[in-house]
């Protein structure tokens, strides 16, 4: 188990150096900060001053070292819009998305499973129907789309709900559920068609036919197959979430995660901070990864970690 | 084919969705025919007129106009090209790249397959949206960037599938054959691989559309990808969120435009995945079944412990 | 089918428990703002956020009444010239910071010192240049030199925020402000809220609303739905189209004046004939009243803002003549031809749909408008060019010190600014006015300027725009002229 999961941070490793690789080159090679950064009245001293300051006067093998040994060190250099570390803006940000992707996502699993199972059980039926149908409307929905549909008649017409902003949990409710809707749909139809296909298994016929009455075989047996799948999607679909669709749920409800930040950082072109921001989000994929394979082990003994 | 046409005709939302498609499709080519009004074209006495249906609305603009006058119609008309471009081209690029990759994976297997794959494993793990945002930060926005972009953070898939199929039809005794007598790579290629990777791909490069299709939407929702004055819809909900109290129609039908086409598209690929693949027809067939049967047994009067 | 009910109900009451949210007590209110500050300390950045909350912790030696009028504020009387480059302040006995640091002649010398000590890096230099420091005579009065004559230091030090001496060197500074004002911070809850409270030992005494709270919201439409959810009881920059879906609104006359720059060395426009036809040939009234649903003025003839010092009062609007327009163009041999139109989209309310219509009475008066709508800072470029001027460029002029000298320097100056003519008289009087420190001869400078530009049609003067906010049903207030937020004028009424 150690050494597996050691292995894992090793791969996590590499996938931080490749996202610094690509920054590196979209921010040095293709890009000048310097431009996007200074304001246009700056002088060319002042210009010349800041490419010291960030290095760009040196040669791009020699920035790269120095890069990596600032990344390494969690040093992103100072937010140009809060004048502040860059990490602190960071670290004050991460638990609003945290926990915007952990109430959403959480009850989008919650619901998933029971309605997939539901439609599962008589196929082709009129609950199954439905929740097809609705399952596909509701990945098709863009997010933003809902997000303001939502805001009109919650917070607008009934004013049960507050437009945006963070607070207590009245505020969360939109957003978790804007961003909950479109993953909720994918797994319940996926819950769907994996229970279809469990319970036309034989074992399944087999185990009715031994008396077991139905709901222990549903949930002794289908359930439990069904649940590798589902943490597979559940786990991707968090990291999608993580890797950039709070972005729009986040600008939508104003809501001060690492996401609407990450907008608000390139209005102002402060690239330091969307820098620290993408960094930030890489490593935390990394370790959702590793926890995904630790969870499969938990359901599953029989997989070998490797 | 007309069997096909048939089978679609039983399906009746996958009928509704290729209906639909075929619908945005030709009004995405023939947009300069058929919009009564050049998109861009501003008008400030008529600013913000609600569609025909509603008291103020006039037959002038069936679906109003927005807060610089334009043409909703013409506009929505128009956004089908820049969704449907964006779309294709992506797919297209990621496709051709990813399917590359899969397909020197697959073949080349040992080394090269390693090196590859674990290449792929890691741009799986980046915070692809993210990235992205960063990328047209710094290149700053434009509907190439974004095309290229969005290709370049999306070809992973492909080359998984395909390299799958690759090695999974290698092993076909057929092909392992034509191998073993010294064919030439390209024709094994060409004449065994090929052919087995269409159905699969068509069907990945549907879904993989509509992905792209709501990405492009969010992003020039953000104002980072599609640039006025040209025209997307995820730009036009943007610029009418500010709107949504005195004109609804600003954003609500070009959102209504992004979900139909999202949502035929996937109804189509639902009934084009079932019909392609064997298992699954049988399934449909044991379905359909068991209803009839389930139905003949009510109407029978037996009484059945329902679970 | 079980356990779906009970998620739902679940659901339910949790959507429930979540309703008395919109309960405030009585004294509070919530103001919607723009931008999240980037740091609290008054004196550092040009920040609105910043303004938005300082304006009310912090208080200038000057001050302005609602209209615009300048007053005293922490000095006792206004200032008195002791030279050229000296002037005086008395200041108000017996103020404390809210840390209980004396507000004396020290305080002042060293908030002069500390805004133009070069480390601090102020963005606030732009109307502090002109200072050299501070001297104190005694406990209540204090000198502030200037490098050169600057009639407008009054004004300028409605700009500068008093700082507490000691305190301001403290890192926490930027965090957590402490002034002489009616408010004092409570909380800053980064990316959440700032709070602030009635300070209990306001000079002016407690001020009627207890408790504020800034919430940071970019969107215009997210801030709208918040105030007609009655989530906000106070939000800026309302869009004219939505007067009337909120609860309340109030416009005051706004520092922002949209106006063409038309070059007198170009081509075409270097015809005065022409540049009286391109102004004539415009409909100021139809433009306020269709743009901007009645709440913008039709500019009076020049770049300076009506409630600003140097307002030319004999200008008035240019008339509204098309006919008199395509004869004009015509005797100048100017039909057909074409006239470069520059401009931006998004940095000002309606800029582009301004720009546009514009075009399009100029294309009715018989010229070929090229409109070149550039991206921000390509447009800067232009605007700034020296050498090349366009036939004519959008510009929107906004006078925070409420002085003629901005909008003087900025557009009608050769060679400074945006100014696009080369009138050398006209430029050594606005060089002149800028030293001139007896208030009678600089207003005549400014009145001979404008009126030649008038005559002579140097720019197209558009619109004073109007400020709009929307307010919620229980709060009471008029808007200032400066667009500042003083919440110590506003009133809940419940």
């Amino acid at each position: 188990m150690g050494r597996f999961i050691l292995r894992r941070l090793g791969q996590g490793f590499l996938v931080v150096l490749g996202v610094s690789l690509v920054v590196f080159v979209a921010m040095r090679v293709f890009g000048d900060p310097a431009k996007v950064m200074l304001p246009l009245s700056a002088t060319t001293e002042q210009r010349a001053e800041f490419e010291h300051l960030i290095g760009l006067d040196r040669p791009l093998p020699e920035q790269f070292v120095t890069f990596i040994g600032e990344l390494a060190t969690l040093d992103f250099g100072d937010s140009l819009w809060q004048r502040r570390p860059a990490m602190e803006v960071v670290f004050e940000r991460l638990p609003n998305t945290l926990m915007l992707v952990g109430a959403g996502l959480g009850f989008a699993m919650i619901m998933a499973l029971p309605l997939g199972a539901l439609a599962a059980l008589r196929p082709g039926g009129i609950i199954d129907r439905v929740t097809v149908i609705g399952g596909l409307v509701g990945l098709s929905t863009p997010q933003f789309w809902l997000g303001l549909l939502l805001i009109m008649l919650f917070a607008v017409q009934l004013r049960i709900l507050p437009t945006s902003g963070i607070g207590g949990v009245s505020h969360l409710i939109l957003p978790a559920l804007t961003l909950a809707l479109p993953s909720m749909a994918r797994m319940v139809l996926l819950v769907r068609s994996q229970v279809i296909d469990e319970l036309n298994q034989q074992y399944v016929k087999t185990a009715r036919a031994k008396g077991l009455r139905f709901h222990q075989v549903l949930f002794g047996h289908a359930l439990r197959n069904v649940m590798i799948p589902f943490i597979t999607l559940a786990g991707w679909e968090v990291i999608s979430a993580l890797a950039g669709y709070t972005v729009v749920v986040e600008s939508v409800f104003a809501w001060p995660g690492l996401g609407h930040t990450a907008i608000q950082a390139i209005q102002r072109n402060d690239l330091f901070l969307l820098q620290a921001i993408v960094f930030t989000v890489a490593i935390a994929i990394v370790l959702v990864n590793i926890l995904l394979d630790v969870i499969y082990k938990f359901i599953d003994p029989r997989i070998k970690l490797a | 084919m007309r069997a096909l046409a048939e089978e679609l005709w039983k399906d009746k939302p996958g009928l509704i969705g290729f209906v639909l498609i075929v619908t945005i499709v030709l009004a995405a080519i023939l947009a300069p025919l058929i919009a009564p009004y050049d998109p861009a074209t501003q008008a400030v006495v008529g600013r913000l007129k609600p569609p025909v249906w509603m008291a103020k609305g006039d037959w002038a603009h069936l679906l109003g106009t927005d807060q610089l006058g334009r043409d909703i119609l013409s506009r929505l008309i128009y956004g089908a090209r820049t969704s449907l471009i964006v779309g294709i081209l992506v797919v297209a690029l990621a496709g051709t790249f990813g399917g590359t990759i899969g397909l020197l994976a697959g073949f080349r297997g040992g080394r090269t397959d390693t090196i590859l794959m674990r290449l792929v494993d890691i741009q799986v793990a980046f915070p692809g949206l993210l990235l992205i945002l960063l990328i047209v930060a710094v290149i700053g926005p434009s509907m190439v960037t974004m095309i290229v972009v969005l290709a370049l953070t999306n070809w992973m898939i492909y080359a998984r599938v395909v390299r799958g199929i690759v090695l999974s039809v290698r092993q076909m005794p057929y092909v392992e054959a034509a191998e073993m007598i010294g064919c030439q790579q390209s024709r094994v290629i060409f004449r065994h691989i090929l052919p087995n990777l269409t159905s699969p791909l068509l069907t990945l490069g549907i879904l993989e559309f509509t992905n792209i299709v709501l990405a492009e939407a969010a992003l020039s929702f953000l104002g980072l990808g599609v640039q006025p004055p040209a025209t997307s819809w995820g730009l036009d909900v943007s610029t009418g969120k500010d709107y949504i109290f005195v004109a609804w129609w600003l954003v609500t039908f070009p959102g209504l435009c992004i979900s139909v086409t999202v949502l035929s598209i996937n109804l189509f690929a639902n009934w084009l995945r079932v019909t392609t693949d064997p298992q699954e027809r049988e399934k449909r067939f044991a379905r359909a079944r068991a209803a009839t049967r389930r139905r003949q047994e009510r109407r029978a009067g037996v009484g059945r412990e329902t679970p | 089918m079980k356990l779906l009910t009970g998620l739902l109900t679940g659901a339910v009451l949790m959507t429930g428990a979540a309703l008395p949210m919109t309960a405030f007590a009585a004294g509070d209110i919530v103001i919607a703002i723009g931008s999240e500050p980037s740091t609290l300390d008054p004196q550092a950045r040009d920040d609105g956020g910043e303004r938005a909350v300082n304006d009310n912790i912090y208080e200038t030696l000057m001050a302005r009444t609602p209209d615009g009028a300048l007053v005293p504020g922490l000095a006792a009387e206004a200032p008195t010239k002791v030279d050229d480059t000296t002037w005086e302040f008395k200041l108000r006995p017996d103020i404390a910071f809210t840390n209980g640091e004396p507000f004396n002649a020290d305080a002042v010398v060293a908030s002069v010192e500390r805004i133009i000590n070069p480390d601090l890096k102020s963005e606030q230099m732009s109307y502090f240049g002109t200072l050299k420091g501070a001297e104190k005579v005694d406990d209540l009065t204090v000198r502030i030199i200037t490098t050169g004559p600057d009639p407008i230091l009054p004004s300028r030090m409605y700009w500068m925020k008093m700082v507490p001496p000691k305190y301001a060197s403290d890192p926490k500074f930027a965090e957590a402000p402490v002034g002489t004002g009616p408010y004092m911070l409570e909380a800053f809850n980064r990316g959440q809220d700032i709070v602030i409270v009635a300070n209990p030992n306001y000079r002016g005494g407690k001020p009627d609303i207890d408790k504020v709270t800034y919430r940071f919201v970019g969107e215009s439409g997210t801030r709208l739905s918040g105030l007609v959810a009655g989530e906000f009881d106070v939000i800026t920059n309302l869009l004219p189209e939505f007067v009337d879906s909120v609860p309340k609104s109030a416009t005051v006359q706004g520092l922002e004046t949209s106006v063409i720059i038309l070059s007198t060395e170009n081509e075409v426009t270097k015809d005065p004939r022409v540049r009286k036809a391109l102004n004539i040939a415009i409909d100021r009234q139809a433009l306020a009243d269709s743009l901007f649903g009645g709440y913008a003025l039709p500019a009076r003839g020049q770049l300076v803002n009506p409630k600003a010092f140097g307002f030319n009062e004999a200008l008035s609007v240019y008339p509204y003549d098309p006919e008199q327009a395509k004869a004009l163009i015509k005797e100048a041999g100017a039909e057909g031809k074409t006239i470069n139109l520059v401009g931006e989209s998004g940095r000002w309310l309606k800029d582009r749909e301004l720009i546009e219509a514009v075009g399009q009475y100029w294309s009715e008066a018989g010229l070929n408008v090229n409109y070149q709508i550039e991206e921000f800072g390509q447009y800067l470029t232009l605007l700034f060019d020296k050498e090349n001027r366009p036939d004519a460029i959008f510009v929107v002029n906004s006078d925070e010190l409420l002085d003629a000298d901005r909008p003087i320097s900025s557009g009608y100056e050769s060679g400074s600014g945006f100014a696009s003519n080369k009138d050398m008289d006209m430029q050594a009087k606005a060089q002149a006015a800028r030293i001139e420190t007896d208030v009678a001869k600089r207003k005549a400078l400014y009145d001979a300027i404008t009126q030649k530009a008038f005559d002579d049609n140097y720019l197209a003067p558009l619109l004073n725009v109007q400020d709009i906010y929307g307010i919620s049903e229980r709060v009471e207030w008029q808007p200032r002229v400066d667009a500042k937020l003083i919440v110590k004028e506003m009133k809940v009424t419940e």
